[in-house]
């Protein structure tokens, strides 16, 4: 059933103990140490580390963040020269985007995905090594422009043809054009990867209106990442060959019209607004009902409303170029599919709420994080209708309004949704939950800060302050409130400066033994990952489970007496999978993380001398070849009898309900 | 960029600011902090779409209020809701642990419900919307202004005779009649700009290659300001602009002063100045009726324009509009033109190694020189219709 890579047969080499399986360089072999993670497939340590990257990138973007907010402290700030501030805000939004979310959302994907569904890894796990590794050999060559000449200056939007070399003499856009082109193929490589582990890999009964909703919405998320990205890839490639080459696509004395690029940008960048968005609604659509004690209000609904807002994404662009000189019948078609994506975003949060309504109500960290997200969401929502009313529009665009308006959607839904996630899935990637009361003052602190910083800026917006400006003067009456945002920014560092100590706390507590090791199941969930132990064994499952329900494993701990009543009938920690088999996994592998390193050297070839991309290219071929050589699984790492598994689904789970699956009509 | 002249309304800002000193002496802390928050929210500066003057700025005030207070709706609903659900539905200490709360999984009706809701709301918010779309790109049957963009500053131009030539070329402050629609023609010399006066009217962007309508009207005589609200590149956030709203007769006065070309003057000084104008400045500026050897253009810049000087002192402000021209009392700002004069870069952030941008003559001309140049530009015309007040 699964699509794992075939071990070619010809190049099954004879047992021995030193044979190497690629005939030059044996294969990383070592299950712990720092070996261990670089060369690693195991989609659990794939999915930490994107974790770990990610903020690491989201501590560089909140330092431009605050660089940004320590300049517009006063009118005429002197902290930032115009040439850093208007680099610095073009890198915080990439960094944002690009090498925080996206990523942040990859490593739920990837730790998460898999357990969800009950499979042993992803259907391509060297792929998703190498996934990883592009992304962070991307974020690096995207900064590296820091170190060589100042960052990009052109905005993250980019706009033609202030990008070409005419007004952007420098290399800081060419970092950004390549940097980017390698992000996209990180996130392309793990789109393919997640989707075919989606379609084919799900447990045995786990149709597909029984999947979790965090695995739906990671789902949509993959297809949109998938049709996406070929016109960000073809957009970058015309900007690479303008500034490159010498081409002519956005050369306007040439007859380019600039607003080709606008167009090419939105395609992709509005799909990415529900790229950044819909892992958080997933994430939150699996802790409200888990911690309200009642199942999702609607799951069917919040799943195709889901689905219906991937589609719908794609028809709503050029909404960000309501002044860019469409024509009425553009600007009013674009406004009115503005007005109704509103609806089944509209909806999933009105069944959030209803998922709520009449719970039972446990306040963790996580559920915190998730209402908050289920609030602050909405106030980006509602304002973000207000910006579909395209006349409007022409006021409110390029003003704080609308900084306002997308950081209560990417801060107060997207970042607060995978914090609730990251408290949630804690226990399940390392064995304890974080400090809940420190927790709390992450959560309450980070909420504070969040609304002073961006509440405001709603209203600075309104009165006309401009975004991108370097500087706003005394007599523009703006002082006050920027002062309470700059203010509200520093606030949101320190909650973060808690987070941080509590991930370090309760670390260390983890090792000294006063932070418990916590049972499978801490939270009483809801889904299939909660049957294995914490933190996660290597192997995943012991057996597949046969799934029968949305909620599986809930259903294995409560149903209905003799009235029809729901009881709890065995407890979560006592009916988890013990964690104890030792099957055969993929092989940890050289190939993704070389290969990768290839990527940036072929870009800044292209900057500085082509003789740079050739060695790239020859490292690239190399590792391709070598790659390709190389079987997924190393022979000699063989366990005994079931040493040809590829896949938890050639485990056989205990009984025989493989032949029941067809029988149990699933109700959806 | 010192001599940045104070506006009324910052000075009532200091009125309010003194009474309430004498508030917070009576009422101590807390009314302090809700006065401060009060006046500091209600303070607007020079640039303010809360105060819309003209029609279709009034037009786009209005549908942005109704969107508004129906977007306040929904989100005080929702808000209430969210807090009932946190207050009602909270798990308490004396609940039984192995009691479920009742297991709903949907309610079709309710559901369908709240998805119609909104549909309707959002029909009518459309039916609203898309009407106000097409009136506002209509044109009108007023006079034709051109506007380009460029790096950093704005050109406006006026063909008076109408026979497709301009005939009066300006920058930074589009002067135009009160009580008319002025229709727009909006193009850009470089990169993408976008030109914003916001009591006057929304934005439009200014794209190279295209050229884009838009309308702009005031009922009344003033001072409107405006900025580039495109991300352009180095100097964006120093691009301004300002809307010179005239009576029909200041008007008429206004177009046959600029319509007169310029003479070579006098007095010595000034004399000197035209001169050394005549060596540093006239291979990108055009003073009409004397220097016109730029007029069609020229290789020095990006843009191929630099701002016609020709009636100068009739301006209230120069560089982008950044710099008053005039102090408060009426006399020109000589400190900062020659300031300008002597090293624009410094004044505001430009390229002028990459043909973005004044370039520096700090090591050209002597002080004697930029004062002579200053004396010249200072018989430009003048003095301007209409002073901020």
């Amino acid at each position: 059933m699964a699509i794992t890579e075939e071990r070619p047969e010809i190049l099954e080499l004879e047992s021995g103990d030193t044979s190497p399986s690629t005939g030059a360089f044996a294969r990383p072999t070592n299950a712990s140490g720092w070996r261990a993670w670089v060369f690693t497939v195991d989609h659990k340590k794939i999915g930490i580390m994107y974790g770990a990257v990610a903020m690491f990138w989201f501590l560089w973007g909140g330092i431009e963040a605050l660089l940004i907010r320590a300049q517009l402290f006063t009118p005429d700030g002197t902290v930032l020269t115009a040439e850093q501030y208007n680099q610095i805000f073009t890198m915080h939004g990439t960094t944002m985007v690009f090498l925080v979310i996206m990523p942040l959302a990859a490593a739920f994907a990837n730790y998460v995905v898999p357990l969800q569904i009950g499979a042993r890894d992803v259907a391509f796990p060297r792929m998703n090594a190498l996934g990883l590794w592009i992304f962070v050999f991307g974020g690096l060559f995207l900064n590296l422009s820091w170190f060589l000449g100042g960052g990009p200056d052109g905005g993250w939007f980019a706009y033609a043809p202030n990008t070409g070399v005419t007004f952007s003499p420098g290399a800081g856009m060419d970092f950004y054009a390549l940097g980017l082109q390698i992000a996209g193929i990180a996130s392309l490589v793990g789109a393919i990867n997640l989707i075919v582990t989606i379609l084919n890999m799900r447990a045995p009964g786990m149709t597909l209106l029984r999947m979790p909703v965090f695995t739906w919405m990671i789902f949509v998320v993959q297809l949109l990442l998938l049709f996406a990205l070929p016109v960000i890839t073809v957009a970058l490639i015309l900007l690479s060959f303008d500034r490159t080459f010498d081409a002519n696509f956005f050369n306007v004395a040439m007859g380019a019209d600039p607003l080709l690029w606008q167009h090419l940008f939105w395609i992709f960048g509005h799909p990415e607004v529900y790229i950044l968005i819909l892992p958080s609604f997933g994430i939150v659509s699996e802790t409200l009902p888990v911690f309200s004690r009642k199942p999702l209000f609607g799951y069917s609904v919040i799943v195709i409303s889901g689905a219906a807002i991937g589609f719908m994404g794609w028809g709503v662009w050029a909404h960000h170029m309501f002044v860019s000189g469409l024509g009425p019948v553009g600007v009013a078609a674009f406004s009115a599919t503005t007005m109704f994506i509103a609806v089944p975003t509209g909806v999933k949060i009105l069944n959030w709420i209803a998922t709520m309504w009449g719970g039972n109500l446990k306040f963790t960290v996580p559920m915190m994080f998730s209402i908050s997200l289920v609030s602050m969401f909405t106030i980006g929502g509602l304002s973000g209708v207000m910006h579909s009313v395209a006349p409007a529009d022409t006021q409110q665009t390029d003003t704080y309004f609308i900084v306002a308006h997308f950081h209560y959607v990417l801060f107060g839904g997207a970042l607060m949704g995978l914090f609730a996630g990251m408290y949630y899935w804690w226990p399940k990637a390392f064995g304890y939950k974080l400090n809940e009361s420190l927790g709390k003052w992450h959560f309450w602190i980070l909420l504070v800060g969040f609304n002073m910083t961006f509440g405001p800026m709603h209203i600075v917006g309104l009165q006309g302050m401009a975004r991108r400006h370097s500087r706003y003067g005394p007599e523009d009456g703006f002082d006050f409130w920027n002062a309470v945002v700059s203010i509200g920014a520093f606030i949101i560092l320190i909650g973060m400066i808690v987070f941080a100590v509590n991930i370090v706390r309760t670390w260390l507590g983890y090792k000294a033994g006063t932070v418990p090791q916590e049972p499978a199941d801490p939270w009483d969930g809801r889904t299939i990952e909660w049957a294995i132990p914490c933190p996660t064994p290597e192997h995943n499952f012991d057996y597949v489970p046969v799934i029968t329900d949305v909620d599986d494993f809930w259903h294995k701990k409560y149903q209905p007496d003799e009235n029809g009543k729901l009881r709890k009938v065995a407890d979560g920690n006592e009916i988890a999978q013990r964690g104890d088999q030792n099957p055969h996994l993929p092989s940890p592998s050289y190939w993704p993380i070389v290969l990768a390193s290839a990527l940036p050297l072929i870009a800044l070839g292209l900057i500085y001398n082509l003789w740079i991309s050739g060695v790239g290219l020859l490292l690239l071929l190399g590792s391709m070849y070598g790659w390709s050589l190389e079987p997924a699984t190393d022979p000699d790492a063989g366990h005994g009898e079931h040493a040809d598994d590829h896949g938890p689904d050639d485990v056989d789970p205990p009984g025989d309900e493989d032949s029941e699956v067809a029988e149990e009509a699933p109700v959806v | 960029m010192s001599a940045r002249i104070r506006t009324s309304t910052e000075v009532n800002i200091r009125k309010m600011h003194k009474s309430q000193s004498v508030m917070s002496r009576l009422l101590r802390l807390i009314p302090l902090l809700f006065g401060t928050v009060l006046i500091a929210s209600c303070a607007s500066g020079r640039i303010d779409p809360t105060d819309p003057v003209g029609e279709n700025a009034k037009q786009i005030d209005g549908i942005m209020r109704l969107s508004g207070y129906m977007a306040t709706a929904v989100g005080i609903f929702v808000a209430a809701a969210v807090i009932i659900v946190i207050v009602k539905f909270r798990e308490r200490p004396d609940d039984d642990p192995n009691e479920l709360p009742e297991q709903i999984h949907g309610n079709r009706k309710a559901e369908l419900t709240w998805t119609l809701i909104p549909v309707v709301m959002l029909v009518f918010l459309a039916i609203v919307t898309i009407p106000t779309v097409f009136d506002l790109s209509s044109k009108s049957d007023g006079r034709t202004i051109k506007v380009e963009g460029q790096q950093w500053w704005w050109q406006f131009s006026y063909d008076v005779d109408e026979d497709g030539v301009s005939d009066i070329v300006t920058a930074n402050e589009i002067v135009i009649p009160a009580g008319e629609e002025i229709n727009l023609d909006i193009r850009s010399n470089d990169v993408i700009h976008s030109f914003w006066i916001p009591q006057l009217n929304g934005k439009r962007d200014a794209v190279p290659g295209r050229v884009h309508s838009w309308r702009i009207s005031s009922p009344v005589p003033g001072i409107f300001y405006g900025e580039c609200t495109e991300f352009c590149g180095l100097s964006h956030a120093n691009m301004q602009m300002r809307a010179v709203v005239l009576s029909d007769e200041d008007y008429s006065q206004w177009v046959q002063e600029q319509l007169t070309p310029s003479t070579i003057p006098t007095a010595a000084a000034a004399k000197s100045g035209y001169d050394l104008f005549g060596r540093h400045c006239v291979s990108c500026h055009v003073v009409n009726g004397v220097y016109e050897s730029a007029a069609d253009g020229n290789a020095n810049l990006t843009s191929g324009y630099a701002p016609n000087l020709t009636h100068l002192m009739t301006r209230t402000s120069f560089a982008g509009s950044i710099f008053e021209l005039y102090e408060e009392d009426g006399s020109v700002n000589i400190a900062d033109l020659k300031e300008w004069i002597r090293n624009a870069p410094g004044q505001k952030p430009a390229r002028a190694e990459n043909r973005q941008g004044m370039p520096s003559f700090a090591e050209t001309l002597s002080d004697n020189e930029l004062d002579d140049l200053v004396t010249y530009l200072m018989t430009l015309g003048g003095p301007p219709p209409l002073m901020p007040s």
